[in-house]
């Protein structure tokens, strides 16, 4: 045991002493929470939309008006004739176009349909489709409200209420903040773990180790403290400042919380060193561990995208990759208040024995 | 006694020469006001224990640290201003052997003539008879990683001196190989001094002096005595190299 | 000449490893090809759970309504309101629908009736973009019920409405696959020209041959080339075959011109290649190297406008994402590939390209010596 500790306060000196080691492990995670909390928004607000308004009469500013009041979409700019559009499009000026045709006052008096016209950037696809939702919800909403009130009242009026559960104010830093400490926990723990025994076996400090009287589980267990600290560190740190900074709810149970987390570390350590095992150099294991788990868990986890729309053998994917049942279980404890996750716990579990028992056995392969 | 050199010669005449040479990092002095000479053809050994300023020194010499006070010359050229020129002309071999490991042994060597301006046949020609000096021959194709430390060693003194430069600096060549391994590494630079070039040589092995020409003896960053084997050991009166270092160190 | 030898050796290094070679060539094929699948933010297969206490045609008009498409898919149909609650805490169910007894009658009465919809806030951009299209499917169902009843009195003079027309350029199919795969051109050139690059520099150090290049007669410049210049050879290997296989397997257009794109690239390349070896002059070692390309990258990437749109951050992060080099490159690819953009669309991103890049590589050059310390 007295070994075990030794290996672990060497590795933890060579990480104290080296400013980057540091600033990568520590650091980052606080500048992610911050940012995220702060500056990110998966929101769609603002959105600039370019105003070709060829009647300027009362009720083309009228309509102008009732699309920009609720904030969702802004005023990009009144434009002169048709060809400033796809220059503005192109130039990122902004992303769709409103086309009152002149007339327009004029043929809502006479007519009993008037045509104007949305034209949007499609580039960005999700995004053009909801510009599109809006403003068309926002037209239907005019024409209704247009409708003249003898008429009004014997037509339906279907509504409907909306409410946001777990999140009413639909605030991103909730639905990020959990994830980002799946994310910086994984990265950060098989990167440094892979690493660390990348380089040993470089410049030959492995042997050096080997030939003290020490066992490979006891080289193991000293190397994987100080990453087990490090990442409990980052998750509280992470979780600290989204809760009380961000204001990100918890509304189950800490203990939970922690139980369920150092499961997840330690499967990501044991991936670490499983890809330890197999890279011979270091550039390949950042490579490899970039790939096995930050792009993964960035992409297939329900980090930022979600199952639902993914194509099938994606969604099937996501199924090996240990964030997407961590995910699950973080905002929902945190979120939601469940604190009891069978499928989810028994799954890790699960990996947690699988990746460690094959890593161990080729780590101890690999020494001999 | 160390006996310090006659300045009166110029610099030209001789292949290294350092006068007041000093190095410091921070307050660390590493190299103190050195003087010495080494002559064109000499085999020159440059003994110490580790950390007495003997690689510092030779990183001066090939212009990879500017002096803090003093001045050297390499084949009459000024080290501090001239350092790109010096460089054109000497081969340099580290401690850690600089070879890439994932190249093979005729690579490497390519590799080494390539950048010092060599024509290929001339990188050919040469390439072929270092192998044959060093005996690697049957080795060019193999990995350089997959060598012996032993004949990672003479590879590594083959690039160093592929596009026969006047001068030869090695720093500690013979670290980490067995006895019989070094005896024979000497006979290469023997063989080397031969053909003219001039040998610079650190090392720690206090036996391997006797392979020298002349030798000087550093400590702490400053020579402690300057002389061939044979002056030294007279001037101590012992029969050793060790006990002439002994001796020395204590002077 | 010298700078031969130099590339030589590198492309030597880079083949020989077999896991290199796995690395460019294939990693990059995987990562493009599960980022163009994986990362849709198109809305689909929303469950929606239903409890319908009316059972009149007229709710189930409106449930069908929501099933038509594949926006959709039925989650489960309960009797209880306590039970959708629970689909939703339990995670079977995205979105609710409650629709109150009485709904058809008040219909047909001519009365405001109003249905519960309830969205599982916790992913917050789906749960908008959900809630928006639950509302929209209402909206048209009661633009609907309006029409039929018109319809039954002939057009009343009385009636005047909008009719909104839409036209997408540029994505007709609003495809966000369309989006994100020139994006992540970008990031793969970025990763093998930056981090490769920068660690290829270290690696030199840490082994001891820089030592033994420095007292070699090759100069500063020399050896920058000779250690670029094939990591600009592999970039552009790599665009070539993302931008194939981007064009070929998943239809991406390419309105502008590949000469452009390559064009760009090359001051892309300038920007990655300086900050890759700028990194390396402050580096003994190959993981620091890592570790502080690694920081600055994750950055870069974040502020890049890739995940999350720069137009919907505060001020202050507006302003950091002007030296971002990536924010560029990203506008520049998508503006090439879906918009056709010419040179003189993209010059106002090419120039605070130009400069970084300029910036970068002069910093790196200038800390390039041949002596130590």
């Amino acid at each position: 045991m007295r070994r075990v500790i030794g290996i672990a306060r060497k590795e933890i000196l060579h990480i104290l002493r080296d400013p980057r080691s540091l600033a990568v492990a520590i650091l980052m995670p606080a500048m992610m929470v911050l940012l995220f909390g702060f500056a990110i928004n998966l929101e769609l607000r603002d959105l600039p939309v370019g105003i070709l308004d060829m009647d300027g009469s009362s009720a083309s500013r009228e309509l102008i008006r009732s699309m920009t009041s609720s904030g969702f979409i802004v005023n990009g700019g009144y434009l002169s004739s048709r060809s400033e559009i796809e220059p503005g499009f192109r130039h990122n000026r902004f992303q769709a176009a409103l086309v009152i045709p002149r007339g327009y006052a004029r043929s809502l008096i006479r007519n009993p349909s008037t045509e104007v016209q949305i034209l949007i950037d499609g580039a960005d696809g999700a995004t053009a489709a909801t510009v599109d939702n809006y403003m068309n919800a926002v037209i239907a909403m005019t024409n209704r409200s247009s409708l003249p009130r003898s008429l009004a009242p014997s037509l339906p009026l279907l509504e409907a209420r909306i409410r946001y559960f777990f999140n009413p104010q639909l605030v991103s830093a909730h639905f990020i903040v959990p994830g980002l400490v799946a994310l910086i926990m994984v990265m950060i723990c098989a990167i440094l773990t892979s690493i660390t025994v990348a380089r040993e076996k470089e410049t030959g400090t492995m042997e050096q180790i080997l030939t003290a009287p020490v066992g490979a589980h006891q080289i193991i267990l000293g190397k994987f403290i100080p990453y087990i600290l490090i990442g409990a560190f980052d998750a509280s740190l992470i979780l600290a400042i989204g809760h009380l900074v961000l204001d990100v709810p918890m509304h189950g149970s800490w203990m939970v919380l922690a139980g369920y987390s150092m499961l997840y570390l330690l499967i990501a350590l044991a991936l670490g060193l499983l890809i330890s095992t197999v890279s011979r150099t270091q550039q390949v294991a950042m490579m490899l561990a970039l790939i096995t788990t930050l792009l993964p868990t960035l992409l297939l986890s329900g980090f930022i995208f979600d199952h639902s729309s993914m194509p099938v053998v994606l969604q099937h994917l996501s199924k090996i990759v240990p964030a997407t049942y961590y995910l699950r279980v973080i905002r929902g404890i945190m979120l939601v208040g469940r604190n009891w996750f069978p499928l989810e716990g028994g799954v890790m579990l699960g990996m947690t024995v699988v990746l460690l028992i094959t890593a161990v056995r080729r780590f101890k392969s690999r020494l001999e | 006694m160390y006996k310090s050199n006659p300045t009166s010669e110029t610099p030209s005449d001789y292949a290294v020469l350092a006068q007041g040479l000093t190095r410091r990092f921070g307050r660390f002095t590493a190299v103190d006001r050195i003087d010495l000479s080494v002559r064109p053809g000499e085999i020159f050994g440059f003994l110490g224990p580790n950390g007495a300023g003997k690689t510092t020194a030779i990183r001066m010499f090939c212009g990879l640290l500017l002096p803090s006070e003093g001045e050297g010359w390499v084949n009459g050229l000024s080290i501090r201003k001239e350092s790109e020129i010096i460089k054109r002309r000497i081969g340099y071999m580290s401690q850690k052997f600089s070879l890439y490991n994932d190249l093979t042994v005729g690579e490497n060597l390519e590799f080494y003539g390539g950048i010092y301006g060599m024509k290929k046949s001339a990188i050919r020609e040469r390439s072929e008879a270092l192998l044959k000096h060093v005996g690697l021959v049957k080795h060019r194709r193999k990995l350089t990683g997959s060598l012996p430390l032993g004949y990672k060693q003479r590879l590594a003194l083959g690039c160093a001196a592929l596009h026969d430069p006047t001068i030869l600096f090695l720093d500690e060549p013979t670290g980490g190989v067995d006895p019989s391994a070094r005896r024979g590494f000497w006979e290469l630079i023997y063989e080397l001094a031969e053909r003219g070039t001039t040998v610079f040589v650190t090392t720690h092995y206090m036996d391997e002096a006797e392979y020298c020409g002349r030798i000087s003896i550093m400590t702490d960053g400053r020579i402690v005595a300057l002389g061939s084997p044979s002056d030294l050991k007279g001037t101590f009166n012992v029969k050793s190299m060790q006990d002439v270092f002994l001796r020395a160190v204590e002077s | 000449m010298v700078l031969m030898y130099l590339v030589k050796k590198e492309f030597r290094q880079v083949f020989r490893d077999r896991a290199m070679v796995w690395i460019i060539f294939v990693v990059p094929i995987i990562q493009l090809l599960v980022f163009a699948y994986a990362v849709t933010l198109d809305l689909k297969n929303v469950r929606l759970a239903v409890l319908d206490h009316d059972r009149t045609a007229a709710s189930r008009r409106l449930i069908e309504a929501y099933f038509a498409t594949d926006l959709f898919i039925p989650a489960g149909s309960v009797g209880r309101p306590d039970d959708l609650k629970k689909l939703l805490i339990e995670g079977r169910a995205d979105m609710t629908l409650w629709i109150p007894r009485g709904y058809g009658g008040d219909l047909a009465g001519g009365r405001q009736v109003s249905v519960g919809i309830a969205v599982n806030g916790t992913n917050s951009s789906l749960a908008g973009r959900g809630g928006g299209y639950a509302w929209a499917v209402i909206m048209q169902e009661n633009e609907r019920l309006i029409e039929e009843i018109l319809l039954k009195n002939p057009a009343d003079s009385r009636i005047h409405s909008i009719r909104p027309v839409t036209r997408f350029y540029y994505n007709p199919e609003l495809r966000s696959r369309f989006y994100m795969i020139p994006a992540v051109v970008v990031i793969i050139v970025t990763i093998i020209s930056g981090l490769l690059t920068g660690m290829a520099v270290v690696r030199e150090k840490e082994i001891g041959t820089l030592e033994q290049l420095m007292v070699s007669p090759i100069t500063p410049f020399q050896f920058i080339a000779g250690k670029t210049i094939p990591f600009v050879i592999l970039s552009y290997v790599e665009l070539s075959i993302a931008t194939t296989i981007a064009v070929l397997l998943f239809k991406l257009p390419l309105e502008g011109s590949f000469l452009l794109l390559a064009g760009c690239m090359l001051i892309y390349l300038l920007v990655t290649l300086g900050g890759g070896l700028l990194a390396s002059t402050v580096s003994q070692t190959q993981q620091q190297a890592m570790f502080t390309i690694w920081f600055f990258l994750v950055f870069g990437f974040i502020m890049s406008g890739f995940f999350f749109p720069i137009r919907n951050m505060p001020a202050w992060a507006q302003y950091l994402t002007y030296i971002n080099p990536l924010r560029y490159m990203m506008d520049i690819v998508r503006g090439i590939f879906l918009k056709g953009s010419t040179l003189t669309d993209l010059l106002p991103h090419l120039l605070p390209l130009f400069a970084l890049g300029v910036l970068m590589f002069s910093a790196a050059i200038l800390r390039f010596r041949k002596r130590l310390g």
